[in-house]
């Protein structure tokens, strides 16, 4: 195998009982992509990243990550959700921290990890903060610093902005192109906005309606910073939306 | 909003100072007034005895070394049945073979009031402090458990996932999620169990003690002296007010991340 390939996907199949999701899913990850996976409401998205993390098994085939079989323990994988996961009783500094303290790391080294990170997402002010204190944008963002700070080699997202407002998410999807950039995470970022992952993807992966499937892997190629009005941008959205369409 | 809360604060306590003094007017006239007045004391009466008994002794002692000695034994009672409420509680909500054994037991165990105990206390245990002890005991330890085991029964899924997700060891998981998850539970559970070994250091010293504010309101009882019943009673009332309040100062600062603790 390619050393270049972070993820590597082989016949992924998963059923509940007789409902059958995931149908025989095949795909790789390169080392440093950002693959956007959308697909229609309720087509299995979350149950596909679950299957990535373990936290379901599949029902057969097979997840390499850089040729292993997942292992949380070994592998640096974070996961951010829909829903917010930040520590209610841990302040902003110490909610970065976490991930790190989690992983043994010295006290010396996380102090300067945490303070980069929180300069980069904006929350240096903050840091003293609990959650509870903060609006759900600067909540979300404490969550995704905590996850690049553990400098993860696979970073998956489930429709993490599923739940701003659109200004919001333009500034949140901006910070995490710099953080990719600047620390080469290979990214899987699921979402139903296809308008976001044309905007932040390089690769799309289109999935069909139950029982789950791959329609159509897309390169996307628009240079950066891309513009949502940009008229190749919205060419490459409409060709997402027409094979997306189950209708 | 700082400036807004402490205007709403000020009309807080300016109301409960005008409710107390309107309860007190209401009892007074009830008691001059009225045929009321024959068998229950007024404020005026009951006051003065109260503030004297600050010096004056009440049999052996005055009423704040009587409510050290109430307090003394809520003291121990509490704690230990605290200690060990949580720690069958937490226990009880994660091990799923702990929460097998002991609940049944628990269950059985938690509706009987602890009150209920005092005539097996007595046998088992005498009429000494030990038989007190061992009921403020069960006071605590009964809401204690309940609301650890609560606690840990409603800690975020997600938030354990996402521990587990940075690489952290069940251990790990328990100590670093799963406890801090239910300080405010426990200290819900602490609050309740306060109020309640209280409620039954009364009831014991009621049935056998020579000092503590049972013995106060039971003496009163057997020499048919209302005063020093209603001296007892609001003894018991300030000090469960007080203790309230002192929780609530605690949980403030160990809780301040949580709802429960603003």
């Amino acid at each position: 195998m390619s050393d270049n390939i972070k993820v590597k996907v082989q016949n992924m199949t998963k059923r509940f009982g007789d409902l059958l999701v995931l149908d025989d899913i095949s795909f790789d990850v390169k080392k440093g992509e950002f693959l956007c996976i959308v697909g229609p409401t309720g087509c299995g998205k979350t149950t596909f990243l679950n299957c990535i993390t373990k936290l379901y098994e599949p029902s057969a085939g097979e997840i390499l990550i850089g040729g292993e079989p997942v292992n949380l323990k070994k592998h640096n994988i974070a996961y951010i959700f829909q829903e917010y996961s930040t520590m209610p009783w841990l302040t902003v500094e110490q909610n970065v921290a976490f991930g790190l303290e989690i992983k043994g790391i010295d006290k010396a080294t996380i102090k300067k990890e945490v303070a980069e990170v929180l300069e980069i997402v904006g929350l240096t002010a903050y840091r003293d903060y609990y959650p509870v204190e903060l609006s759900t944008s600067m909540v979300q963002r404490v969550v995704i610093a905590r996850a690049f700070a553990t400098k993860p080699e696979l970073l998956l997202m489930d429709e993490p902005y599923g739940q701003l407002d659109v200004e919001l998410r333009f500034k949140l999807e901006d910070e995490l192109i710099r953080l990719w950039k600047r620390t080469g995470t290979t990214v899987i970022f699921i979402t139903h906005n296809i308008e976001e992952a044309v905007y932040l993807s390089e690769n799309i992966l289109v999935l069909t309606n139950k029982p789950t499937t791959i329609k159509k892997k897309l390169e996307n190629t628009l240079p950066r910073p891309r513009s949502v009005v940009d008229p190749a941008f919205v060419k490459v959205r409409n060709e997402v939306t027409e094979l997306i369409k189950w209708w | 909003m700082g400036r807004f809360n402490d205007a709403s604060k000020a009309q807080k306590s300016i109301c409960a100072a005008l409710a107390i003094a309107a309860f007190i007017l209401l009892w007074f006239f009830a008691t001059n007034g009225t045929n009321l007045g024959v068998v229950l004391a007024g404020p005026v009466e009951v006051f003065r005895k109260f503030f004297v008994s600050f010096v004056q002794p009440l049999g052996t002692h005055t009423i704040p070394g009587h409510i050290l000695w109430s307090l003394s034994r809520v003291m121990v009672g509490f704690l230990a049945g605290s200690a060990l409420g949580i720690v069958l509680g937490v226990t009880m909500g994660w091990y799923r073979i702990i929460d097998a054994i002991f609940r049944p037991i628990y269950e059985m165990i938690r509706p009987i009031p602890p009150i209920a105990w005092i005539p097996l206390a007595i046998l088992w245990f005498g009429l000494g402090e030990v038989t007190k002890y061992f009921l403020i005991f069960l006071a605590a330890f009964g809401n204690v458990t309940m609301n650890a085991y609560a606690g840990v029964k409603s800690v975020d899924p997600v938030l354990i996932g996402a521990a587990k997700m940075l690489g952290a060891s069940d251990r790990r998981v328990f100590t670093s999620i799963v406890l801090p998850a239910c300080v405010p539970h426990i200290f819900a559970g602490l609050q309740i169990a306060l109020g309640s070994a209280w409620a039954t250091v009364v009831a014991a010293e009621m049935v056998r003690s020579s000092e503590g504010v049972g013995w106060v309101i039971i003496t009163g009882q057997d020499t048919n002296n209302s005063v020093q019943i209603l001296v007892g009673i609001i003894a018991v009332g300030a000090i469960g007010y007080l203790l309230a309040i002192l929780m609530r100062g605690i949980e403030a600062k160990l809780c301040a991340w949580s709802e429960r603790g603003k």
